[in-house]
């Protein structure tokens, strides 16, 4: 490792009130609740459900960028699509929209004063207050962040290892399934915890779609408005680690994976 | 065989224009032209990876000009070998004998004679990222060989190489094509290795075929100016014919070519390697016998390029260095050279 030189110890200097601003606040609030509170919160079995809600919802939209999203991040790598530029910029709109905007588009389409929405209630599909509305809202907020992750995995792949697959006689489909899936699932496996890190955190559209079931971030908020900032926190401090945990093991998974081969 | 004929492909920044060569069984075919001229566009055209805009591709006498790429029964080696950085070295060379119903036993003798034969036997397990410019170079060839193409097309396999790596790996093209009796299309902007591996050439120039033929008659004979200087060819001036003599324009130097040259020529040329050096205090013996002022001497290994200026014009010859050391050539000072007749092309 290279020494630190004085240019080195200027820039750290600069950094550091960022460092501060993005730790201080987390371990304050990680170190308030005693043991006994954090045990109790746990053991609350509204509390439970509600983490449980939220880290599964985020799995399943995750889930479904993966399904959905693959393709359609290939295709804006490797096509020259017309239009394809006003594409991406529609895929990245919804980091840029405040989120209760997001909210409110999402009910006004699925609302009984739209066809979108008289389809989806006569088909026996709800969306506000439901799973499946949690659901959609996660996967709206949280596509930008796996699709822009699997496109750059996919232009990580030279073009010229697909054609020489497709020269010694492979399919398209077979080419993607032994040479560009193999090169670029590292690339799925972090667009999925990006794209689950997000919706986990997401209340601004999900409190407007979807109030009940209560997600951990609306119990938080819902906690902090009626009992105050002392019962919010052993919510938050538990949606923390447990969201912790689970980036450590997604990250691990595919570390090891790719220490075996 | 394969015909291409009036073969187009455009592309916004570049084209291919009415390209039409043919390649008979067992040939080993270069195609030859400077860096951005188009031949590796025409050997990925020819595999069908980039699609002609117009013409047709007939092989064995069958249009495969739509034939989707992974039904052409065609190999391709590229100029970086394209090895699958995720299989190891097996995993590579077997990876296509799946889509060419190879039965696992046909599979396994192939692959064991490849092996053999290109002495990979050490190296089965390792990654791409392991291996050397010249083991790569084996592994995306046993790739290709294991599939037995009918036509195996290679872009620049050489260039990658380091020097060490280079002339093994040329004399194993050599020894393939030999053994397996197998139809080769190599693209290359390097005529010195076409010349040791290729019996038939096209030379291409923004998308076009300037001259096609032998390979030796593209290296003795080019028909223009362009090809000829591709091919190594120096001391090109224009002329003009002056009953048996060829006077090189504005100078009043006689040049006696063998035959008379065609009424459109109107440029000449004379390799640096035939033009022979004239020890001093003998009596001239050749037609062609001139004495220039030395401009330059260059060194390249055990030759020396060295320039002479004879009534402004200057000629190139290429000479042994301990013969430049032995006469004392050195600029500024004069030396007699001389070319035989038949040295003289016109074009």
């Amino acid at each position: 490792m290279k020494q630190m030189d004085r240019m080195g110890w200027l820039f750290l200097g600069l950094g550091l009130p960022l460092i501060l601003l993005l730790t201080l606040p987390l371990i304050n609030m990680t170190t308030q609740p005693s043991l006994s509170m954090l045990k109790e919160t746990i053991l609350d079995r509204d509390v439970a459900a509600a983490i449980a809600r939220s880290i599964l919802l985020s799995l399943a939209a995750a889930g479904l960028a993966f399904v959905m999203g693959t393709p359609l991040a290939y295709l804006l790598a490797r096509k020259d699509l017309k239009g394809k530029k006003l594409l991406e910029g529609i895929i990245d709109l919804p980091i840029m929209i405040p989120h209760p905007v997001i909210g409110i588009a999402i009910l006004s389409l699925a609302g009984r004063n739209h066809p979108i929405g008289r389809f989806l209630s006569e088909a026996g599909i709800q969306i506000m207050g439901t799973k499946t509305g949690i659901v959609c809202v996660l996967l709206f907020v949280g596509l930008p962040f796996y699709i822009n992750t699997v496109k750059s995995g996919f232009d990580s792949v030279p073009v010229r290892l697909e054609n020489a697959s497709r020269t010694l006689g492979a399919g398209a489909l077979a080419t993607f399934a032994r040479i560009t899936f193999p090169l670029t699932w590292r690339h799925m496996i972090l667009g999925i915890i990006m794209c689950t890190a997000r919706s986990i955190s997401e209340f601004g559209a999900i409190v407007i779609v979807a109030y009940h079931p209560m997600t951990a971030p609306v119990m938080i908020y819902e906690r902090f408005t009626a009992f105050g900032l002392k019962y919010s926190q052993p919510i938050a401090v538990w949606l923390i680690f447990i969201s912790f945990v689970l980036f450590v093991i997604l990250r691990m998974l595919s570390r090891s994976i790719h220490t075996d081969r | 065989m394969i015909q291409l004929r009036n073969i187009c492909l455009h592309l916004p920044e570049f084209s291919l224009t009415d390209i039409c060569l043919e390649v008979h069984s067992h040939n080993f075919f270069a195609l030859i032209g400077p860096t951005g001229s188009g031949k590796s566009l025409l050997l990925e055209g020819i595999m069908g990876i980039m699609p002609f805009t117009s013409g047709s591709l007939i092989f064995e006498g069958s249009d495969i000009t739509r034939v989707p790429v992974e039904n052409r029964q065609l190999a391709l080696v590229y100029q970086d070998f394209a090895l699958f950085p995720h299989l190891d070295v097996t995993q590579n060379i077997l990876y296509g004998t799946r889509y060419h119903h190879i039965s696992k036993q046909e599979a396994r003798h192939r692959f064991d004679y490849l092996i053999a034969a290109l002495g990979l036997e050490k190296i089965l397990r390792r990654y791409p990222y392991n291996l050397s410019g010249g083991e790569k170079q084996r592994v995306a060839l046993a790739r290709s060989l294991i599939l037995n193409p009918k036509l195996l097309l290679l872009d620049e396999p050489l260039s990658a190489l380091d020097p060490v790596f280079h002339d093994e790996a040329r004399s194993l093209l050599k020894k393939v094509h030999k053994d397996l009796k197998m139809t080769i299309i190599m693209v290359s902007h390097n005529f010195e290795e076409v010349l040791y591996l290729a019996n038939r050439g096209a030379i291409i120039r923004d998308g076009k075929i300037m001259q096609q033929g032998r390979i030796q008659t593209l290296f003795e004979k080019p028909d223009s100016r362009f090809t000829a200087r591709f091919v190594g060819m120096k001391n090109i001036a224009a002329f003009e014919p002056h009953g048996d003599v060829l006077k090189i324009a504005g100078t009043d130097l006689d040049i006696v070519a063998e035959t008379l040259p065609a009424p459109d020529h109107h440029h000449l040329g004379i390799r640096p390697e035939n033009i022979l050096f004239h020890p001093p205090d003998t009596p001239p013996v050749c037609k062609n016998h001139f004495t220039g002022k030395i401009k330059d001497i260059a060194l390249y290994g055990v030759f020396t390029r060295v320039h002479m200026d004879v009534q402004g014009v200057l000629f190139e010859a290429v000479w042994p260095r301990n013969l430049v050391n032995e006469f004392c050539l050195e600029i500024g000072k004069t030396a007699a050279f001389k070319f035989h007749s038949a040295s003289v092309h016109t074009f």
